[in-house]
């Protein structure tokens, strides 16, 4: 590789002869970006007909998302479960349980800030942002997500700074009951985001992935504050509300894997690799601290911490579990060739089959008898 | 044809949608054959025994088309007694001379009747000191020859080419070639049962066909099939050359050759054409069209020297140059690399990469005092005194290069205006549409400026030597602030004017030989009709006939289908309704048709020339090949070709077998290169270098990378240097899909990237089919510079001639193939013998001892004989 | 005779892809795109790999070990598929709908296009198509595509990759005279004997879930073969199980919630 272009920008197009004013022109190149693979195919280049695939090419692109997201999913999870924590207090003991009506409404302003950071984070600057809310799109479920966290995350705030406010108290409370209510979708919709795509193991768990979310959410918002200093029957509550938490994420993870694993292809990347192990830590963290939580006697700060650390730690690497593993979903062009040979893709959502192949190709999850050896799915 | 024609293989799919077969015969599966009916993988440099196969199997089945052939073909003439066929001669014809080497077309010669060859190439024969057949020919009109219509003779043409193939039955093609004998017979009878009145079957080649030391053979079978078969000159059928360059035919036609002069007029010749007389008396024809060329020639020198050129100087036809000998290509380097030449101009070619053996073209190149280049961007030849293999290694060190190089950028096809002649013969005008940046100037505008420096320099000048300079016709108005030379200007000249008044002649028909004409080029006369570029004209094909007439412009006089009088029957009737194209009509006393007839417009079918006719008048009624001296299409050529009338099936140069039809291995007339820096290989099985290896072209990439390495669009499409091979030799070998290889030969070593790829195919052959053969696949667009760079596969390609035309055997060579990265880019010009040498005479000898002396030393330079090849 | 619609799209024949590319370089030419790196990958005669924010026409290259309908081949069993890959302009397009800045649009051409002065990069048209085509271009930080030649169609002009195709394998036109020439096109190959041919995406009937492609394909393998999804689906189509599901469990919160809440009333003090 030698010199990148005229212009430096790998167009090719000298300055003296043309100008950019193509479909592409304001794209800003710097680097290139190669799609292809960086090592070469070393195999025979011929297409295996009993299982094709396009030189194992990915079929889908990958999400572009950095690190960032899986946090936020994390930090809106706990924002929303906060808030709903905080509402439902609010409304059964406003003053007997303040100081968890407080703290909860600080972990919901929190979250939606921190959420709303890390959101700019992965977009590169604020003023992207601001481009969520130009339009209200109900068939985009980040558009939805945007508008409730563009909601949530300034009630939220105020619900907490205006809660010792005095006078200004009704309407810190009044914030609250609607952070109650807005925390609910806050803590879910990244759950239908993920569904919402193309990407077969994130599609495929799209009924189970909701209240592995909200159980999430749950231990994450429980975890954190269990660690402040709360009395005794505000602790209760907390604890109750992180195991509640617990014992349903750990039954919403094996719903979740077993969902996906209806169809092998889809569902591995959930018991291998990255995301495989990260789901295995996430399940053991979030087991360890439920256990812990189980264990009678001394219920001092040390304790709390460590069990809200764990719980924090297992809320975490579920949401990386999950992304990477959809990440890992995308890479797989088989995953998606079977999830939809399996019945599980447009067919699955408008009851009518799609035509998949020349005429005697087409079955689905059959063996093609016309010439033996090529299997329609194997 | 996919792969480098794409646009045009555009019109082969819509014939495929027709109901046309697409048969594709190449070693390798490509892009073509994906969308062929039929792909017929063959062995590179064997098709004249595939061809030669169904040239026998036409006639032996009796699938010829007989009234054609009789009437349209020399197949019923009778050769004289003294020819002797390779048949007879274990591979060579009768006349070789063993003491000069070469052949005496002599014994060639119809009985009674010599002829001369076609296109004015008939001195290449007096070049060789074998004139006997063309001198003093002009008195014997060759329509005189003695003819057997019922084909019977012994020694009529018909015969002695049924005589001739009678040995490449299928069988033999098999052995020979690796075609499965049920695949050939599936050829053969396709094409047999898609000709005939009602059918036509074309033939399509270009480069694969070319590039061997026979390469003119190859086409020369094609045309015996197409003409047993009745497909010349009829709608649909033809052979059709697909050239390369975007203006490579207009560059033929107005050449860039050395032996040619415009209008495929030749250059006249040192040792024969010393007066204007001579060349007129050595080059017009007896009979047939080229009996006009005193007009053409005397119209070419009025159109170059102007007022200077009268019958009283003879049209200063001694101002024009010479020639002396081979001045092809690879002579000229070879002359060049033994210091011998001064100067070098390279206009659009990149020798170092595109040219055989490039380590020895730059080694031509060191020994020059100055090189010049013009090209888009400075190139491997440009700085091939720095960026070389041999540099890289040290042992050539740039300070001690004297070759001053100037480089001048030039402005690309879309920046200036000007043609393409297509391989259709279709001249297309094409307009500027960006302007030139920078420095870059068009072509025109250096040979334009270049001669108006040249004139001032000589302006003063007594010298007569200097005459030329001074009195050459030289003004072409010009415009834009870098007056460039209207390029219009020079299409109208080319066209012709009557010099009296400068008014566009109407076409070749008016021209004079009185100097009352001038004309840059008579075949393109018609071009500048009326005063109007008829190349640019640019109606769709929907608003006129099928033919499009109006569609730019063909040569010659805008004829679509040339020869197409043979579209017609011997009476001027279309052979059948539905290839009906060309016919007499009687009653307007006059030929008409679809396409501009390729006839005199009212010589009735039954017209024969009286004894003793001269000129135009030689011409019979039932002659649709005009521009051949006795009117006919040539089964069997008794003049004009150096390496036999008819094809014969010789090995490559470097071949992996024995030749199963004759002793002689090799084409006795092939031109060889001997020197210590251009080793060969053995004949056949050496023991270094088992595998044939083939080059050619990608769509993605253009030649030598000039136009597309350097453009990051079509360099992302393929980014290295690779080779082709079979999963089978991939076996063998260990090489692996996607790793790299070394593959070398006696010249050079070069790394590839592998493609192993079942698209080539082991070939069986040989006797009973023993012999399993592997063929190694090589792209050559790869160079040191530019975007995209990788090793040039001609660096391991020899220099070899095929006689005729002097080009090279790219096509077909061997070699060898190793994993891996190992190639330390030696080359045998500079580093020495890269593989051991073989025992001096282990290996079997190319020729028959009858064989004797060969062509060589063709250039009349000659080497010191201590320079000769020397190792550097 | 169908109505004209303003409705415009592609009908890519691949049985007369000869694989020339020229489609692909028209594309980067026009829209002035950039290379993507020199890369070298082994995959037949495919360098470019895959469509991207930058390469918005690919020609795939399959070579397939079964004869091509009655293709005949030294091999017997061997054939070479070329395959112009593009946008499919969807009827559900999973990118437009899952964008949630309102930058992908659709034209009065019927087709999706992507706005650059509002995309903001946030991504989720990337996993929102389910064939793999928009990408976010990293050191650009927007999404890019196939434009379907929005400023050509203006301009009343083809579009760039059609233009250049010399076989006609891509056609451009009104969708619905495309689609009529293109089952024309599957009866007549079938009659030929090319029985393998079939339309991919060609309407609603054909694909449900995405209720066919604007740019739809003539293949003659599964879809597999050319990197293309056997079933595909608009994500959204299913978004309302997921929403469900979301509301389900949020009440499942706020119950734990209230539970954690009244149950420690209880017990306390
Ligand atoms: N894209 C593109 N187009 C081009 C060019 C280019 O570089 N790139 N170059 C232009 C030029 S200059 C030219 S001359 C033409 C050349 O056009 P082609 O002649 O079509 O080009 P090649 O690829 O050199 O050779 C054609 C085929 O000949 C096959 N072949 C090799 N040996 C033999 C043999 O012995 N017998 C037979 N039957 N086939 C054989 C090769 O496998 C190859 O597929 O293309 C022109 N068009
Ligand atoms: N091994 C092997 N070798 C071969 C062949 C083969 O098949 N195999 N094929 C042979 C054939 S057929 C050919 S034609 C040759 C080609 O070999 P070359 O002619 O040496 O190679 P090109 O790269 O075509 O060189 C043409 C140059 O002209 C420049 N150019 C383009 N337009 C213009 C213009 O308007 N003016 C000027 N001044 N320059 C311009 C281009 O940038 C380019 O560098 O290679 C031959 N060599
Ligand atoms: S590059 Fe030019 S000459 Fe070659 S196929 Fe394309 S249009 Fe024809
Ligand atoms: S193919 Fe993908 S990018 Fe194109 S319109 Fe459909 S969903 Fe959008
Ligand atoms: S990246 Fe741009 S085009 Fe894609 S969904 Fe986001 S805003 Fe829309
Ligand atoms: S329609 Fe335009 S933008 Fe789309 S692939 Fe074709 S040339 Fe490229
Ligand atoms: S331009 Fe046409 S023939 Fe060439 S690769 Fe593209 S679709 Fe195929
Ligand atoms: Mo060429």
């Amino acid at each position: 590789m030698t010199d990148p272009g005229a212009n430096g920008d790998r167009r090719h197009i000298h300055p003296e002869s043309g100008i950019l004013s193509g479909g592409a022109s304001e794209q800003r190149v710097q680097r290139p970006e190669p799609d292809a693979p960086t090592e070469p195919w070393t195999e025979l280049p011929t297409a295996n007909l009993d299982d094709p695939t396009y030189y194992d090419r990915p079929l889908l692109k990958e999400a572009v998302w950095i690190s960032a997201v899986p946090v936020y999913f994390w930090a809106g999870g706990a924002s929303g479960a906060a808030a709903t924590l905080a509402a439902v207090a609010q409304i059964a003991d406003r003053d007997g349980l303040d100081g968890l009506i407080k703290r909860a409404r600080w972990v919901a302003a929190a979250g939606g800030a921190a959420g709303t950071a890390l959101l700019i984070v992965d977009l590169g600057k604020p003023s992207r942002f601001a481009n969520m809310l130009r339009v209200f799109r109900p068939s985009s479920p980040m558009s939805v997500g945007s508008w409730v966290l563009a909601g949530a995350a300034p009630l939220a705030a105020g619900s907490a700074v205006l809660h010792d406010a005095g006078a200004l108290g009704g309407v810190a409370d009044a914030a609250g009951l609607a952070i109650g209510v807005l925390g609910m979708p806050l803590a879910g919709y990244t759950s239908v985001l993920l569904s919402n795509t193309a990407v077969p193991l994130w599609q495929e768990v799209r009924r189970t992935l909701p209240a592995l979310f909200l159980s999430s959410a749950v231990i994450s918002a429980a975890s954190v504050l269990q660690m402040f200093d709360l009395d005794e029957r505000e602790l209760d509550i907390v604890r109750r509300y992180g195991t509640a938490g617990k014992v349903a994420d750990l039954v919403a993870s094996q719903a979740v894997r077993r969902n996906a694993s209806r169809i092998h292809q889809v569902g591995s990347p959930l018991h291998a690799g990255l995301s495989g192990a990260l789901w295995k830590a996430s399940e053991a963290l979030i087991a360890a601290s439920l256990a812990l939580s189980m264990v009678p006697g001394n219920r001092g700060r040390g304790r709390r911490v460590v069990e809200g650390l764990l719980g924090t730690a297992g809320s975490l690497a579920m949401r990386f579990a999950v992304f990477h593993a959809g990440k890992a979903s995308s890479r797989d062009p088989r995953a998606t060739f079977r999830h939809q040979r399996g019945g599980h893709g447009g067919t699955e959502a408008t009851g009518r089959a799609a035509v998949t192949g020349p005429e005697d190709l087409r079955a689905v999850a059959t063996r093609d008898e016309r010439t033996p050896g090529r299997t329609a799915v194997s | 044809m996919a792969e480098c024609h794409p646009v045009g293989f555009q019109w082969v799919m819509e014939a495929k949608e027709r109901g046309a077969t697409v048969i594709h015969v190449d070693p390798r599966f490509t892009r073509t054959s994906a969308m062929a009916d039929l792909h017929v993988p063959i062995r590179a440099g064997t098709d004249i025994a595939f061809l030669g196969g169904i040239v026998r199997h036409i006639i032996e089945n009796n699938r010829y088309f007989r009234d054609y052939v009789v009437q349209y073909t020399n197949a019923p003439v009778i050769v004289d007694e003294e020819f002797r066929d390779t048949e007879d001669l274990d591979g060579l014809f009768s006349g070789w001379d063993s003491e000069q080497g070469g052949y005496r077309v002599k014994s060639w010669q119809y009985r009674n009747a010599p002829v001369e060859g076609s296109a004015g190439d008939v001195e290449m024969v007096h070049e060789q000191g074998q004139g006997q057949a063309g001198e003093g020919q002009s008195s014997q009109p060759s329509f005189a020859e003695e003819r057997d219509e019922t084909l019977e003779d012994p020694r009529c043409i018909f015969q002695i080419t049924r005589r001739h193939f009678s040995r490449y039955t299928p069988e033999m093609v098999e052995e020979i070639c690796g075609i499965p004998k049920e695949m050939f017979l599936k050829v053969a009878e396709a094409l047999c049962d898609n000709s005939g009145r009602e059918r036509t079957s074309a033939f399509v080649y270009s480069v694969g066909w070319t590039q061997h030391s026979k390469g003119a053979q190859y086409i020369r079978t094609a045309s015996i099939i197409q003409l047993l078969l009745g497909n010349i000159g009829r709608p649909g059928g033809g052979i059709m050359a697909l050239r390369g360059h975007a203006s490579i035919q207009g560059s033929t036609d107005i050449p860039t050759l050395y032996d040619l002069l415009p209008g495929y007029m030749s250059m006249p010749k040192a040792k024969h054409d010393q007066t204007f007389a001579k060349y007129l008396e050595n080059n017009t024809g007896a009979s047939g069209w080229w009996t006009e060329l005193p007009k053409y020639i005397t119209s070419t020198l009025k159109a170059w020297f102007g007022r200077a050129a009268g019958p009283g100087n003879d049209f200063c036809y001694g101002y024009l140059p010479r020639t002396s000998g081979d001045h092809s290509h690879m002579t000229t380097v070879a002359d060049m690399a033994d210091g011998n030449l001064t100067g070098y101009f390279v206009l659009g070619q990149n020798p170092s990469v595109g040219s055989v053996h490039g380590a020895l073209q730059r080694k031509g190149l060191r020994e020059l005092q100055w090189l010049v280049i013009r090209d888009f961007a400075p190139n491997e030849t440009a700085e091939f005194w720095k960026d070389a293999p041999e540099i890289r290694r040290g042992e050539v060190r740039p300070e001690d290069i004297a070759t001053e190089v100037f480089f001048f950028p030039a402005a690309a096809h879309t920046e200036k205006d000007g043609s393409f002649t297509n391989t259709q013969r279709l001249v297309q005008w094409h307009w500027k549409a960006v302007e030139p940046p920078g420095d870059c100037r068009s072509d025109l505008w250096f040979m334009y400026h270049l001669g108006l420096r040249l004139k001032a320099l000589y302006a003063d000048s007594l010298e007569s030597r200097d005459l030329p300079i001074k009195n050459l016709t030289w003004e072409y108005p010009t415009e834009g602030e870098h007056q460039e030379p209207n390029a219009d200007a020079v299409l109208a000249e080319i066209h012709g004017f009557t010099v009296e008044d400068g008014e566009p002649v109407s076409g070749y028909l008016d021209l004079k030989d009185d100097g009352s004409t001038a004309c840059g080029c008579w075949l393109y006369s018609g071009i500048f009709k009326g005063g109007v570029n008829q190349a640019a004209r640019r109606k769709p094909g929907s608003q006129q006939s099928w033919v499009a007439p109006e569609w730019a412009w063909a040569w010659p006089s805008n004829r679509r289908i040339m020869y197409n009088r043979a579209s017609a029957d011997p009476e001027g009737n279309p052979w059948s309704d539905r290839k009906k194209y060309v016919w007499w009509d009687a009653e307007q006393g006059k030929w008409t048709g679809e396409d501009v007839p390729d006839f005199i417009e009212d010589r009735p079918p039954s017209y024969r020339p009286k004894r003793g006719a001269r000129g135009l008048d030689t011409i019979s009624g039932i002659d649709p090949f005009i521009r051949q001296a006795d009117g006919k299409g040539w089964i069997y050529v008794p003049s004009g070709l150096m390496d036999g009338p008819l094809p014969t099936h010789y090995e490559p140069q470097e071949s992996v077998l024995e030749n199963p039809l004759y002793g002689q291995q090799c084409n006795p007339a092939r031109f060889e290169y001997e020197r210590k820096d251009n080793p060969y290989h053995r004949a056949h099985d050496d023991p270094r270098f088992p595998y044939v290896i083939t080059t050619y072209r990608l769509t993605e990439h253009h030649t030598a990378g000039g136009m597309s390495r350097w453009l990051s669009w079509l360099s992302e499409l393929m980014p290295e240097m690779f080779c082709e091979v079979s999963p089978e030799l991939a076996e063998e070998r260990g090489l692996h899909n996607g790793e790299w290889a070394t593959i070398t030969t006696a010249r050079a070593e070069i790394e590839a990237r592998v493609l192993v790829t079942r698209r080539i195919r082991p070939l069986r052959m040989g006797k009973g089919g023993k012999r399993l053969v592997h063929q190694i696949g090589l792209p050559y667009h790869w160079g040191s510079k530019g975007l995209v760079t990788g090793d040039a596969a001609n660096e391991l390609v020899s220099m070899l001639a095929d006689p005729n035309v002097s080009i090279q055997e790219t096509k077909a060579l061997t070699g060898t193939i190793a994993p891996g990265r190992r190639s330390r880019m030696r080359r045998v010009v500079t580093s020495g013998p890269l593989v051991e040498e073989l025992p001096e005479g282990s290996g079997a000898p190319r020729d028959l001892p009858a064989v004797g002396a060969r062509p060589r030393g063709k250039h009349g330079l000659e080497a010191p004989k201590e320079k000769e090849g020397e190792q550097a | 005779m169908s109505a004209p619609t303003a409705q415009r799209g592609f009908f890519t024949d691949t049985t007369v892809c000869i694989g020339c590319k020229a489609c692909e370089v028209a594309c980067k030419e026009w829209n002035q795109l950039p290379d993507d790196g020199f890369v070298f990958t082994g995959m037949s005669y495919d360098n470019t790999a895959t469509l991207g924010a930058s390469t918005w026409r690919h020609v795939a290259f399959v070579e397939r070990p079964v004869a091509f309908g009655n293709q005949v081949t030294a091999d017997g069993q061997f054939s070479w598929l070329m395959m112009s890959d593009v946008c499919k302009h969807c009827q559900r397009a999973g990118c437009l709908e899952n964008c949630p800045t309102g930058a992908i649009v659709r034209t009065e051409f019927d087709t999706v296009y992507v706005q650059p002065d509002i995309c903001n990069g946030c991504g989720y048209c990337v996993v929102g198509c389910p064939f793999g085509v928009i990408d976010r271009r990293e050191d650009d930080g927007r999404a890019w595509k196939c434009t379907l030649c929005y400023d050509r169609l203006k301009g009343d002009m083809e579009p760039a990759c059609a233009k250049a195709c010399p076989t006609d394998s891509i056609q451009f036109g009104d969708l619905l005279e495309l689609r009529r020439r293109a089952e024309e096109r599957v009866a007549r190959l079938h009659e030929r004997g090319l029985r393998d041919a079939y339309l991919y995406g060609v309407d609603e009937a054909n694909q449900p879930g995405t209720e066919g492609l604007n740019a739809f394909f003539l293949l003659v393998d599964r879809p597999e073969v050319y990197n293309l999804p056997p079933d595909p689906v608009a994500p959204a189509k299913k978004a309302k199980e997921a929403w469900l599901s979301m509301a389900a469990a949020a009440l499942g919160m706020a119950a734990a919630a209230v539970a954690a809440v009244l149950s420690g009333r209880g017990t306390g003090r």
